[in-house]
């Protein structure tokens, strides 16, 4: 049976000043598919996703998400489809405690858990929100610093922080920005291995510009240069590509092993 | 499961010391003195959800507790002079105009956010002072006056003491339910970083426009009881030269805290109360004292305060699940 697009666009196009930052870009993807967005720095990956996740309209066409025309909603209702982003550089409430950084989402999609007085007057530590919490914790291994102040959590476990946040919000479309930009490889390793093991229940988009970190966590690529989308495929494919090598090593082939 | 869930039980102690603090002042101030001192404390607590829990800092916060002050005193003229709806229509005159000016006001951030606010505050000292003075009383103001019936009897003194610090704890309840609440936690996070709020599927424009409607309200509740306590209304309740005053008082006590704005407007009224028996230019003093706020203790007078305290406790090994 033919999967039906969960997010589709059609002719996407941003200009800054003149500066035409992601052009006329056709993507799409099925429900359940993992994608990876690669390209050098500057190619558009990232306003792309902010195009997606609606941070700002585009100057011209549209954004779908399940056949439906979002690209005037505001970024809160796509959260509310099922589209969860997280950030490039980790954006997490460094004022506020672990814990605290996971109760507005925690919260969002268990209406039922805010006991008696909504959303205004319950307790936000009420006991089953605090276990929703330090599961959404344990997920990432990171349950043992929830009393903690976030500004003290280093950089690694302010990501892991960032991604527990985005998996309670209970993505149907999980976007993620660069997730490994600044760790060290065994934080790396942890992250992907998490991602992995919960890739199962959603779609999910990422970003990354080393090739190597992503290819055997997606079934697709699309390379980006420029604010286009030059190539698409199965990964082994893309990588073969000549215009790919061309734009992504340049012309010295010698470099091809760095992947 | 350590994580700390005594919010309940803290509020009940936190008004029990509130209570007691003021009660122990009060024979030392006198109760005039000490009645002033809770309203303006309320008025703090109004403008400190705004500026310390969600970051936003108003120039013109004595537009809302001017509101609040005619609001009163002219339903009082008009409607009736029963003072507890004559309270309540003060606090409707808060929450109206929040409602009105929410939508333009809390689009903006920063500095756009203090002046939008101080202009409005222009607008409206303007509009009492001269545009609609034949029903303000233009410079000179009006008086107001309250039925009695019984015991309620606004003009004795100790019963306006206990209505008033009655008001202050009710609202400490109210709005220490709010903070410990997923809405305050939200408000909190606005502060920090707005547009990841949104990402995490709240209209944040909604929230800060009720934010700003709480705020209001609060500041005209204290216009209200002011007028309770004076029985007189005059265009220095909405002057907005004197918004410096809860700004400089949220600021001292410590923003982002409900105690601090407390202790902040009981400090910035103490000063400005004796101080100015003795020094002719105590504004200088005030200037000194903000200062060394700035500079010595970021978080306020009880920032500090709970820093030392919390300090002690660091000692006892990190808590686990």
């Amino acid at each position: 049976m033919e999967k039906r697009n969960i997010i589709e666009t059609k002719g996407v196009t941003i200009q800054f000043n003149g500066l035409v930052a992601v052009n006329d870009v056709n993507f799409s993807m099925k429900e359940g598919e993992a994608v990876g967005i690669i390209g050098s720095n500057g190619a558009g990956k990232t306003t792309f996703f902010n195009l997606l996740t609606g941070m700002f309209p585009p100057t011209s066409g549209t954004v779908f998400c399940d056949g439906k025309d979002i690209t005037r909603v505001h970024p809160h209702k796509r959260v509310m489809m099922g589209m969860v982003r997280t950030f490039q550089l980790v954006s997490v409430f460094d004022s506020l405690t672990v814990v605290d950084n996971l109760i507005l989402s925690v919260t969002r999609f268990r209406e039922k858990q805010i006991s008696k007085g909504g959303f205004f007057f319950a307790d936000a530590h009420h006991p089953s929100v605090l276990k929703t919490c330090e599961e959404a914790l344990a997920t990432m291994g990171i349950e043992d610093k929830a009393n903690f102040m976030t500004s003290e959590l280093s950089y690694g476990d302010k990501r892991k922080l960032e991604i527990a946040v985005a998996l309670s919000l209970k993505p149907r479309i999980l976007l993620l920005d660069e997730p490994f930009a600044g760790l060290g490889d065994f934080e790396i390793e942890e992250v992907s291995s998490i991602i992995r093991r919960v890739k199962e229940s959603f779609s999910f988009i990422i970003i990354e510009h080393k090739i190597s970190r992503i290819v055997d966590l997606v079934q697709r690529l699309s390379v980006m240069h420029e604010g286009r989308l030059i190539a698409e495929g199965v990964p082994a494919e893309v990588l073969s590509n000549p215009l790919v090598r061309e734009v992504y090593w340049g012309k010295e082939e010698g470099l091809v092993c760095s992947v | 499961m350590a994580i700390q869930n005594n919010t309940g039980l803290r509020s009940f102690r936190d008004i029990f010391f509130i209570a007691a603090g003021f009660l122990v002042i009060m024979p030392i101030l006198g109760l005039n003195r000490t009645t002033d001192f809770i309203i303006f404390s309320i008025f703090v607590m109004g403008f400190n959800i705004l500026y310390g829990f969600m970051g936003r800092l108003s120039f013109g916060h004595m537009l809302y507790l001017g509101c609040g002050a005619y609001g009163m005193t002219l339903f009082t003229e008009h409607v009736s002079r029963n003072p507890f709806l004559a309270v309540i229509a003060g606090v409707c005159a808060g929450v109206l105009i929040g409602t009105i000016l929410g939508p333009i006001v809390v689009r903006t951030t920063g500095a756009c956010f203090a002046l939008i606010n101080l202009a409005f505050n222009q607008i409206g000292y303007f509009l009492v002072v001269v545009a609609f003075s034949k029903y303000t009383g233009g410079e000179d103001g009006m008086s107001v006056s309250f039925s009695k019936f019984g015991f309620i009897d606004f003009s004795n003194k100790p019963f306006k003491f206990g209505f008033v610090l009655l008001c202050l704890l009710l609202t400490y309840y109210l709005l220490r339910k709010f903070i410990s609440s997923p809405y305050g936690v939200l408000i909190k996070s606005i502060k920090e970083n707005e547009t990841r709020v949104k990402f995490l599927g709240y209209n944040t424009f909604v929230y800060k426009w009720i934010t700003f409607i709480i705020s209001t309200a609060l500041s005209a509740f204290a216009g209200a009881l002011s007028m309770l306590n004076y029985g007189y209304v005059t265009p220095s309740f909405i002057d907005p030269s004197r918004a410096v005053e809860v700004i400089f008082a949220a600021l001292i006590g410590g923003a982002g805290s409900l105690y601090g704005a407390i202790i902040g407007g009981v400090i910035y009224m103490a000063i400005s109360n004796y101080l100015a028996s003795y020094i002719p230019r105590w504004e200088m003093f005030l200037g000194f004292t903000l200062l060394i706020v700035v500079f010595r203790f970021r978080t306020g007078v009880w920032g500090y305060v709970s820093d030392k305290l919390k300090g002690r406790t660091k000692a006892v090994p990190v808590r686990t699940l």
